[in-house]
């Protein structure tokens, strides 16, 4: 993408401003399953944040407090630096969050179009107003490059990179400010994944957050800025992209290796992952 | 015949020129050829007058080009008559592998070629570009500590065998400079130095039309070029290199407690609407660049400097230090000193110079017997 096709209020200059979603000390147990310990993330505008573990790290659990989906026990979810409460999915969309989960929640027999506006369909009097919600569609396809056949073939017919690029244009109808893909790449091929790696540097230079949830380091670190680790429902480290390597995580990862960011038990949860850049590395 | 192949379409007069064969010739030549399906025809306009442009026939086969950056990854397929018909990229994380990145390359090929609903036997080469030395006669990357996990590693070898058809490899600058040669922004140059800046540094040189390879490859690796004896330590275990000052991630490094994080595509935007911090860092690595080049300038007297690479989308933010900068270091001549464009191909220049490469090795047969 050329760097005169870029919006130009989809820069933020100026020195690193507070996140625009954070998890502060957030703790979640399931009987005697304590899937999340304490975690404290951050993200701003116009970064990608990735989030990684192994089976059971806690990213599934982490992706419903973000989402509204679960209410953490104890810690709590701000945005803007207001501390807030999303008592449902719905809330957290509200406060400009969306999520595209795992599964994707597209109906297979509808076209692109009735998809992206399924239960949000524009009305012209008494009838769908079907010219604008093709345009909308076109735009926003657009906007994240997304090459599909036409926006009335059914969903079913798409490959799975299209289908996801579907999924992610919806969340982006309702202007969300941060968008969480929930394993984006899990089953797909390598031509499929290019493009959702592709669809995620283009949500970044739009001047969203992205959170970024996957099991692939590779995939992750290929269009990340940061890198939090989760292992068994605590931050393992959080990593800076750029300068990490993959052993470094996959260390992390594992739990051969710790990053410098791993509150003890009892230990207050510290804030030291601000943007000062004392990051793991 | 080989004239077309090169140049992907010119005009029957153009190919008189190219070939020094005469018109009638060329027309008789031309008009068997393409009597037997190899190449083809349409009628088109050059300068106001009626001409004849000729093209290799599509059913020819195809040609694909792959294009590893320090961190992405670019496959293109195209005919034999130079279009590009697919083409993916893919972002690579830091200091991807080279196992990994044979694989994920040969997957997008397969698939884009399936794509173009075509089988992978028509493909007839591959060319491929490395961020590093290659000794193009083995297509062994052959540096040792400028890609990490890729020392030794015979690209060409692993390749063929995963997709049966031979393969060529080059430095990825080389094959930049190739394709500006032949179809960018030095086309009709004979000596041309073509220097990308991207993540990091390199230079590909033309001379006498031709690729220049030295030894064993690692021509125009002016990354670690000395700009500053006591500046910090570079990853090759000198002082003060090059890419030490032009490399992106430096780069975009200077900016981050002013402008937090920004990928150069973004520095590029804000510099072109006049944030004077990313203006700075890129007339810095603009002088430092000068100072290689004029270097260069002096010692291979080219007649046309290219600069490519993701920097080179700053335009003269970035070209007006470099021009700057020979304009007092080389060597004053009655020509002036040396031109300096931007790249014309931008960040297809690479690939397409992969395309090239295969399409230069690519043998093709005439359908019906009797290639020329």
């Amino acid at each position: 993408m050329a760097p005169s096709d870029l919006p130009d209020d989809a820069w933020r200059a100026g020195a690193p401003a507070r996140p625009v979603l954070a998890l502060r000390g957030v703790s979640k147990s399931f009987g005697a399953v304590r899937a999340l310990v304490g975690v404290d993330l951050e993200v701003h505008a116009h970064e990608v944040l990735a989030i990684v573990g192994d089976n059971g790290a806690g990213k599934s659990t982490l992706v419903e407090i973000l989402s509204g989906a679960q209410v953490p026990d104890a810690g709590h979810v701000e945005v803007d630096g207001e501390e807030v409460t999303f008592t449902s999915p719905g809330a957290a969309r509200a406060q400009g969050i969306a999520t595209v989960f795992q599964e994707l929640a597209l109906c297979e027999n509808l076209d692109v179009v009735e998809n992206l506006f399924l239960g949000n369909e524009l009305e012209r009097g008494p009838l769908l107003d079907e010219v604008t919600m093709e345009r909308r569609a076109w735009e926003v396809l657009g906007q994240l490059a997304v090459r599909v056949p036409s926006v009335r073939v059914p969903v079913g017919a798409l490959s799975g990179g299209q289908r996801q690029a579907v999924a992610v244009a919806r969340s982006l109808l309702g202007e969300p400010r941060v968008v969480i893909l929930d394993e984006p790449t899990a089953a797909l091929g390598v031509m499929q994944t290019a493009e959702v790696l592709n669809l995620v540097e283009r949500l970044r230079e739009r001047g969203l957050a992205v959170i970024l949830i996957s099991q692939s380091l590779a995939d992750v670190h290929a269009v990340a800025d940061r890198i939090a680790v989760l292992r068994l429902g605590r931050t393992n480290g959080l990593f800076s992209a750029s300068t990490t390597t993959y052993e470094d995580l996959f260390a992390a990862v594992t739990g051969v290796r710790t990053g410098h960011h791993r509150p003890a038990d009892g230990d207050p949860p510290t804030a030291s992952h601000d943007a000062s850049g004392g990051w793991a590395r | 015949m080989s004239a077309v192949q090169q140049r992907g379409s010119l005009t029957q007069v153009e190919l008189a020129g190219v070939t020094g064969l005469s018109p009638a010739t060329i027309s008789n030549i031309v008009k068997e050829l393409a009597g037997a399906g190899v190449l083809s025809t349409a009628p088109t306009s050059r300068s106001g007058r009626r001409a004849l442009q000729v093209t290799l026939a599509r059913n020819l086969g195809l040609v694909a080009g792959i294009h590893f950056g320090s961190r992405s990854l670019r496959v293109a397929v195209a005919d034999t008559a130079h279009q590009i018909i697919a083409e993916q990229r893919m972002p690579l994380p830091p200091d991807h592998r080279a196992d990994a990145g044979m694989e994920r390359a040969a997957l997008l090929l397969t698939e884009l070629v399936e794509q173009v609903d075509a089988p992978l036997e028509e493909l007839l080469a591959v060319g491929v570009g490395v961020p590093a030395p290659v000794d193009v006669r083995t297509g062994r990357v052959s540096a040792l500590g400028l890609l990490r996990g890729w020392e030794g590693f015979s690209v060409s070898e692993e390749l063929t065998q995963r997709l049966g058809v031979a393969v060529h490899v080059d430095n990825d600058a080389n094959l930049g400079a190739l394709a500006e040669a032949r179809v960018g922004a030095a086309s009709g140059f004979q000596h041309v130095v073509y220097i990308r800046v991207s993540h990091g540094v390199g230079a590909g040189l033309i001379l006498n039309g031709q690729v220049f390879h030295g030894r064993s490859g690692t021509v125009g690796e002016i990354g670690h070029l000395t700009v500053e004896d006591h500046g910090p330590i570079c990853r090759c275990g000198s002082r003060g290199c090059l890419e030490m000052y032009v490399g992106a991630s430096l780069l975009l490094d200077m900016l981050t407690t002013s402008h937090g994080n920004l990928t150069l595509p973004e520095a590029i935007h804000l510099a072109q609407n006049g944030d004077l911090g990313c203006r700075r860092v890129i007339s810095d690595a603009g002088q430092h660049l000068g100072v290689a080049a004029a270097s260069i300038c002096n010692f291979i007297d080219p007649e046309l400097l290219v600069i490519g690479g993701e920097l080179a989308q700053a335009g003269d933010l970035l070209l007006d230090p470099i021009r700057a900068v020979l304009g007092r270091r080389s060597i004053p001549s009655f020509d002036g000193p040396v031109g300096v464009v931007a790249s014309a191909l931008g960040s297809q220049a690479e690939v397409r110079g992969a395309l090239l490469l295969a399409m230069d090795h690519a043998k093709i047969a005439a359908p019906m017997g009797g290639g020329l």
